[in-house]
Order: C-alpha cells, then sequence, then structure tokens
C-alpha cells in the first residue's frame, strides 16, 4: 500500500518512553509521526483538515483517552482512534468502541498488530476524506437548484411520475419535464437512478459525516 | 573439805565458767563488747569470791589485811564492768552517773591502796571466829576508815543508775529486762549491807558478796543467753529460709551467682551451673562467662555489665547460652552491683532464669504475626494486581515496540546505526525500570525474617506511593503529601511500614469511593511528636466517617465494614505496630472523612545523629507552593515507577526526600 503524502499518526500518550518507542516504531515503517505528552497538547495544535490518525493512551491523568475521543467526535473530527492501554479494561473498552473507535490495543502492542490498525485507520480516514468531498460536491450542486427545482427533486426520487407531479404542484407536466431536465442537468445525473444514488449519499453522508 | 568451802568455790568455779564461755564468744564476735564486759564481770565476781572464802579461812590479821585491801581490785572491775555493761547492752543509764561512778570508785581504789590498811578499815585488830552451820569462819574486827563513806556512796551511785537504767528500760517496754537487770542489782546492794553488819558484830554469818555478785552476773548472763538463743534462732531461720530460697529457686530452674568484681571470681549455684552448661566443679570467671554465650550475645551482655558497672543501674539483659552439647538456651539475667563508699564496684549479684519456652513462644508469635503480615501482604497485592500489571506493562511494552522498531531500521539497507544505538540504550533504560519493578514486588512478597532498621518514614511514603500510584489515578484520588523535612530515623521493617501505610491509604480510598471526583483528596503528613521522642504518620481521607462506637472495633480482626472486606486489614497493621513499639490509631475529621495515624518511637542512635544536614535536608520542610494551591515538586531523580507527567498533578509534594540516598535502600 502507498501512504498518502500528508497522512499523520498522532501518538499521545502521558508515558515518554513509550510515546518515543510507538514513534520510532511508526517512523520506521514510514508514517509520518507526531506524538504528544498529553490530550490538552494535542488539541492545542489540532487542525480538522489534518489527515492520519491517533494512537492514544486510554488511561492519562487530566484529560483521558476517552475524554478526547469526545471532544474530537464533537468537533467533528475525521481522525479514527486507535485505543491503547495498559490494563484491558472492559468496560472502557466497549464504550470506546461504542463510540466509533477504530481499534483497542492492549500493551504491549506487537508491531504488525498496531501497524495493521494504524494502515487501517489511516484507510478509513482516507475513505473518509473522500466521502466527505463527495458529499460536499453534492451538496455544491443541490445549492444551484431553484426551490421548485428542489421539489421536483424529491418527487422524482419519491419515484413520482411527471403527470403526478404537476397534479401535486399545481402545475402542468410540461412545466415538470422542463424542470427536471434542469435538475438532471445541473446535479449531473445521467438517470433517474444514478439521481437516486446521489442523494441517497447525501443522507448516508449526513448520519456518517455529521 | 568444809561445805562452806565447797559453796564459795563452786560459786566461782560457775562465774569463771561463763566467764570462759563468754569470752570465747566474745574472741569470735569483737564487734560486740557486751560479752567481753561480761566476761570481766564474771571474773571479778570469781575473784571476789575467792577472797571472800580466804577471809573466811584466814587465821592471821596480817593476811586479813591484805585480802581487805586487794578485794577492792575485782570489786573495782565489776563495778566498771557491770556500769559500761548496762550502757552497752540496755542502751540505758545516765552518762553523769556513769562517770561519778567511775570516777569515785577509781578513787576508792587508789585511796584503799594510800591508806594503811584499805579504804574499810584504819587497822584490823582482831579476827572474830565463830561457829556457822557447823564451820569456824573468821570476820575481822578493826577500826572502821571513814573514808569508807566513799565507797558506800558510790555504791549509791551505783544503786541509783540501776534504778533509773532499769526505769528507762521498764517504759520503753522492755520489763522482763528492766526487772532482771535492775532488780538483780538492787537486790545485790540491798543484800551487800550485811557487810558491815557482820563487821560491827551484829549478826554471825560468813561474807557472801561474791554470791551476790554471782546473781547480778547470772542476770547478766541469762540476758544474753536470750541473745545467743535469738542468734540460734535467727541461724535456724535462716536456714529454713535458704532452703525455701533454694527450692524456689531450683523450682523457677532460677540460677544464683554473686561475681567477686576486684578478684573476678564467680560464685555460682549447681542449678546456676547447670543452667549456663558449666562443669560442677569449674573455676568461673567473667570471660569464661562470656565464652559460653552465643557470640551474638556476648557483646550485648557485656555491654549490660558494664552500664550496670557505670551508672549502679541494675543489670538486666536476655542472652543465648551455647551449652557443650552444642544445645541453645535463652536465659534472662538480672543481678545488681555493690559498690564501695568511693563508688567502686565490689561485686555483683544477681541471678538468672532460663526463659527459652517463653522465648520460643515469643519467636513463635512473631512468626505468625510475620506469616499474618505476608499474607495480608499477598492480599493487598492482588487488590493491586491491576496496577502493578500496568506498571509492568508500560516499560515492557516500550521495550517491544523500541525492539521491533530497531528491527525495521536494521532491515532497511541504509541502516541508521546511531538510531539503533540509542533505541537500544532505551530498551536497557526500561529494562532496568521494570525489574525495578519486580524488584520491589518481590521484596513485597518476600517472607521471612523481619529486620528492624533505622530508616526514614519519609521513604516509606514515597515508596508506597509509587506502588499504588497507577491505582490512585484509576481511582482519580489526588494525594498531597506534607512530609515534615529531617526527621529523625525510626528503627522499622520497610516493608511492614509500607504495607501499614499502603492499607490505611486504600482503606482512605475506599473510604472516598463513593464521592464526587473532585473530592477524592488524601492526605499524608508525617511529622515529629512528643518532645522529639515520635514519629507520626497520618493518612487523611475526605471520605465517610467512621461511626464513634466503631472506632476501636475497627482494628479488631476479622471486623470490616466493607462487603468484601476480610477484616484482618486493619488488626495486622495494629499488630506490625505494636511489634514496632508504636501506636495505631483514628479520629474522625471536624468536616468529613477520618484520619488514621501511627506512631513509632526514635531511634536514637549514633547514626541518626550524626547525619550530616545537607542544604536539601534543611529546606525540606518548607511547603513548595506554586500558583494557588498546587504545589508542583521536581521529581526525585530515582522516581522509577511513576509516570512521566503524573505526579505533578496526581501528588503534591512538600519535600523533596533528599534522604533516601543517606539510608540504604533496602
Amino acid at each position: 500500500m502507498t501512504v498518502a503524502p500528508n497522512p499523520t499518526v498522532f501518538v499521545i500518550d502521558d508515558y515518554a518512553p513509550l510515546r518515543k518507542s510507538i514513534s520510532r516504531l511508526l517512523k520506521a515503517a514510514g508514517f509520518v509521526v507526531t506524538a504528544f505528552g498529553s490530550a490538552e497538547e494535542f488539541l492545542a495544535q489540532y487542525d480538522p483538515q489534518t489527515s492520519g490518525c491517533l494512537v492514544l493512551d486510554l488511561g492519562m491523568p487530566t484529560l483521558d483517552g476517552l475524554e478526547l475521543q469526545r471532544i474530537l467526535a464533537g468537533a467533528g473530527s475525521l481522525l479514527p482512534i486507535i485505543f491503547l492501554t495498559g490494563t484491558a479494561d472492559v468496560p472502557k473498552s466497549v464504550q470506546a468502541m461504542k463510540e466509533g473507535a477504530s481499534d483497542f490495543l492492549t500493551k504491549p502492542v506487537d508491531d504488525e498488530e498496531l501497524l495493521a490498525a494504524v494502515r487501517l485507520a489511516i484507510e478509513k480516514n482516507r475513505a473518509l476524506h473522500r466521502e466527505q468531498t463527495e458529499v460536499s460536491e453534492i451538496r455544491a450542486r443541490l445549492a444551484t437548484l431553484t426551490p421548485r427545482e428542489r421539489e421536483v427533486l424529491e418527487y422524482v426520487v419519491a419515484g413520482k411520475l411527471n403527470k403526478q407531479i404537476a397534479s401535486e404542484l399545481g402545475t402542468v407536466e410540461q412545466t415538470v419535464k422542463v424542470h427536471r431536465a434542469h435538475v438532471m442537468q445541473k446535479m449531473k445525473a445521467q438517470s433517474v437512478a444514478e439521481l437516486v444514488r446521489l442523494t441517497q449519499r447525501l443522507n448516508r453522508g449526513k448520519r456518517s459525516v455529521v | 573439805m568444809s561445805w562452806v568451802t565447797a559453796v564459795w568455790s563452786m560459786n566461782s568455779a560457775a562465774c569463771l565458767t561463763l566467764a570462759g564461755f563468754y569470752f570465747a564468744i566474745w574472741c569470735k564476735q569483737r564487734q560486740r563488747p557486751m560479752y567481753l564486759l561480761f566476761s570481766c564481770s564474771a571474773i571479778a565476781a570469781a575473784a571476789i569470791s575467792a577472797f571472800e572464802l580466804w577471809m573466811l579461812n584466814s587465821r592471821t590479821v596480817e593476811e586479813y589485811e591484805s585480802l581487805v585491801r586487794w578485794i577492792h581490785v575485782p570489786t573495782w572491775v565489776l563495778t566498771l564492768s557491770f556500769v559500761a555493761f548496762v550502757r552497752l547492752y540496755l542502751h540505758a543509764g545516765r552518762v553523769w552517773l556513769v562517770w561519778s561512778i567511775y570516777g569515785l570508785r577509781t578513787l576508792v581504789l587508789i585511796l584503799n591502796f594510800i591508806f594503811p590498811v584499805s579504804i574499810n578499815f584504819t587497822a584490823i585488830t582482831d579476827i572474830r571466829q565463830f561457829s556457822w552451820g557447823g564451820q569456824m569462819v573468821s570476820v575481822p574486827v578493826g577500826a572502821s576508815n571513814p573514808w569508807g563513806v566513799l565507797s558506800t556512796i558510790s555504791l549509791f551511785l551505783l544503786l541509783i543508775f540501776s534504778v533509773d537504767a532499769a526505769i528507762t528500760v521498764w517504759r520503753r517496754g522492755d520489763r522482763r529486762r528492766a526487772l532482771l537487770v535492775g532488780g538483780s542489782m538492787i537486790f545485790g546492794a540491798i543484800l551487800a549491807w550485811h557487810v558491815p553488819l557482820v563487821i560491827w558484830g551484829v549478826i554471825d554469818m560468813p561474807f557472801f558478796l561474791g554470791f551476790t555478785f554471782t546473781a547480778i552476773v547470772a542476770a547478766m548472763g541469762y540476758e544474753l543467753s536470750n541473745d545467743l538463743a535469738r542468734a540460734a534462732g535467727l541461724v535456724r531461720e535462716l536456714e529454713i529460709s535458704e532452703k525455701r530460697l533454694n527450692l524456689a529457686a531450683d523450682s523457677a530452674n532460677l540460677g544464683m551467682w554473686e561475681w567477686d568484681i576486684a578478684r573476678n571470681e564467680i560464685w555460682i549455684t549447681d542449678k546456676g551451673r547447670a543452667l549456663l552448661g558449666f562443669a560442677p566443679s569449674e573455676k568461673l570467671d567473667f570471660d569464661r562467662f562470656r565464652s559460653q554465650l552465643h557470640p551474638e550475645d556476648s557483646e550485648s551482655v557485656r555491654q549490660a555489665v558494664e552500664n550496670s558497672l557505670r551508672t549502679g543501674a541494675e543489670y538486666r539483659s536476655e542472652y543465648r547460652a551455647v551449652l557443650p552439647d552444642g544445645q541453645i538456651r535463652w536465659i534472662v539475667g538480672r543481678g545488681h552491683v555493690e559498690f564501695t563508699r568511693d563508688g567502686k564496684p565490689v561485686r555483683m549479684r544477681g541471678a538468672s532464669v532460663d526463659i527459652t519456652q517463653r522465648k520460643e513462644a515469643e519467636l513463635e508469635a512473631a512468626r505468625q504475626r510475620n506469616e499474618l503480615a505476608h499474607l495480608s501482604r499477598v492480599t493487598t497485592l492482588g487488590e493491586l494486581s491491576g496496577s502493578i500489571a500496568h506498571e509492568l506493562s508500560l516499560p515492557l511494552s516500550a521495550i517491544l515496540s523500541n525492539a521491533q522498531a530497531a528491527q525495521r531500521v536494521l532491515a532497511n539497507s541504509k541502516a541508521d546505526l546511531a538510531e539503533v544505538r540509542e533505541i537500544l540504550g532505551d530498551i536497557v533504560s526500561e529494562d532496568k525500570r521494570a525489574s525495578e519493578v519486580i524488584r520491589r514486588l518481590r521484596l513485597w512478597l518476600k517472607k521471612g525474617e523481619v529486620q528492624q532498621h533505622p530508616l526514614r518514614i519519609n521513604k516509606v511514603v514515597q515508596d508506597v506511593l509509587k506502588l499504588i500510584h497507577s491505582d490512585l489515578i484509576n481511582q482519580n484520588v489526588t494525594v498531597e503529601t506534607e512530609l515534615a523535612g529531617n526527621l529523625p530515623t525510626v528503627n522499622g521493617d520497610p516493608v511492614q511500614l509500607q504495607q501499614v501505610l499502603l492499607n490505611l491509604v486504600v482503606n482512605a480510598c475506599d473510604a472516598m469511593a463513593g464521592c464526587d471526583t473532585s473530592q477524592r483528596r488524601l492526605v499524608i503528613r508525617t511529622r515529629i511528636e512528643n518532645g522529639g521522642s515520635a514519629v507520626v504518620v497520618s493518612v487523611t481521607d475526605k471520605g465517610i466517617s467512621i461511626p464513634e462506637e466503631k472506632m476501636e472495633q475497627i482494628f479488631e480482626p476479622f471486623f470490616s465494614t466493607k462487603e468484601k472486606g476480610m477484616g484482618i486489614g486493619l488488626s495486622v497493621c495494629r499488630t506490625i505496630i505494636s511489634a514496632h513499639r508504636g501506636k495505631l490509631w483514628a479520629a474522625n475529621n471536624l468536616d468529613r472523612g477520618a484520619t488514621f495515624y501511627f506512631s513509632l518511637p526514635v531511634k536514637v542512635s549514633p547514626v541518626a545523629t550524626a547525619l550530616p544536614a545537607t542544604p536539601k535536608n534543611r529546606e525540606g520542610g518548607l511547603r513548595r507552593t506554586v500558583g494557588s494551591d498546587t504545589v508542583v515538586a521536581p521529581r526525585p531523580a530515582s522516581d522509577q515507577l511513576r509516570r512521566g507527567g503524573h505526579n505533578e498533578v496526581a501528588t503534591k509534594f512538600t519535600e523533596t526526600d533528599s534522604n533516601k540516598e543517606l539510608i540504604p535502600d533496602t
């Protein structure tokens, strides 16, 4: 697998020797790594646009891993989180996974395991970015529609015929046909099926992205 | 032989016998002059009786004259010794009377030899003979000396002296003696009036003044014999009590001894010899005694003895004697030293007892206590296993990742050897960290003899915080420490003291489990108390208080307020602290929560006092305050278990215990 030029692995652990060794390992495997001694330090430089993933210590003295996870989720971060923990704390790991953690590893962690998790997380992050780009593209197209065209779109996607739409909107079929052609053109859809796919993507994006 | 001769001779002989008998006694008891005085009196009485007999048989005037003169010598002796006897033996009689009698009687004796015949006669003209009891007896006839009145006065004074002394003795309550000595003297004085009556021819009878004196001597003798009888009784009682003592000593396995310090000779009872393993006839001195001791105890016994010799304090030491067959016997020796007036030790007397059984019971109790303490440590460790696993997993994780990073670096064709070297260095240090955790665990779980030695209590506090560090973080408990600087050392077993403190900390955390996380604060303080004689450690929590009625109950075995508690923690803690001659107690705080305290006596040792006060030590007691109440202390260099960054927030230090280098880390 080729690594994109910009994804960064953020290693956050309060135990310096471990932080250092994990960073080393990831660097040796070819990743770009930035390490932090606490969640606060990470948040201070956090840029929502960055791509990559987090390797995060679960138990830290002030702001712990789970709390950081919540803060990032609240900020709409796309960075997947790989948790590292010294103790196999089942309730905490369950909570972490529920909140969308990418992986949950116990220390000491084997390099292959860690690297696989990081690769997966970066892949996820890339996918998320891709999806987010697509969704915003579709949204941008959607934004060009007039209110009337938007109404027509909703009916078309709902599978209504032009005649039905016209009667619903209290207009003639010919007018609906014109609107429909504009919708297809503005949404860059070749077929009704594609139009449906685009709007579905938008909805799914709403759930998964925001 | 006529009966008069026989009776007077017998009287004389009896007096002489008594005199000889008491003289012999006096020879053995020179410190009791009454025996000598009595002896003199008796000799004088015998002499008087002999003189009388001679007089009664006398046929010529010249013979009579010299007899009348010389009889005053025994009379003088008798008077003087009788008076002295009363003074010394009865502690009665007036001193001025004594000297008057002595003076007058001596004057009479001198005058007696100055005047032509005697103090009684200026001249003896004839000898009157008459038959008495079938035998002819002689009495003098002559002109009496007017100076003879001095003799009469002296006799009178003697009578007054005797009556006065008798009254004194009577008043003292000793009526028998008063009657015997006083009465006999009065009786004698009255009877003495027969002498002039015979001389004047008023009555016809032989002189029997000798018998009068004999009666007095007999009274004195009777008194003295009481003393002898009493002495004999005492001897018997002493024998009995000695027998009792021996019986008691034997049944108590008591060996009694006496050490003549100047001659360095030790006398010891047979029981004592058997006790210490000496041969029955072996000659003993102090070095031989010490050679019988266990090498480890020899020096302490010597010090105890030396201390007693120097200060006069009671000697007491417990030691082991190694018997010839190699058997070990525990002995307690006690004794006291006798000194001369100028303070030189003369001898030491004492007793030694076999305390092997008691000692073995004590050792067994200590063994069981340690066993229990060990079990309790194992239990505690079980409860902390998560925390400990975490402490171990940290360095192990770092090692693994470092090693695997190095493998990857080396797999690269352009391997960066400098980086590999750095990685290896980190691996080594992390490995040491892991070893340190294991070393602590091993120490903690170590079973075996408890060794008390001087230690710094602040170090114990810090070691405990290292041990429980991640557990405290997990429970969101903030620990503050206020450790007094320059604390003196205490004597103790570091692991057991850690155990006590750890128990108190775990309990405090449990008490706060139900509190809001911001309230979970724990304060550990150390301070000096009781005028520097004790170090007190306290653990204060902000959790639930202890019901007052359970304040003592909580230290009882198998009492627990926790659902899962076994109820041995605090009871073991109290046993441990008691074994350290300290105290463990609890009290509720004014606001909320409780504080547990334990005190340990300060070890007074040259090591402790000789510790140099380094600059760090001196500033140790200062509370380092930064900002509001947050204290950030530099992390002790040897604090290898503490994770970087944790301690600044989780624990506050008021002292960086720089003393740890001074006490060997166990």
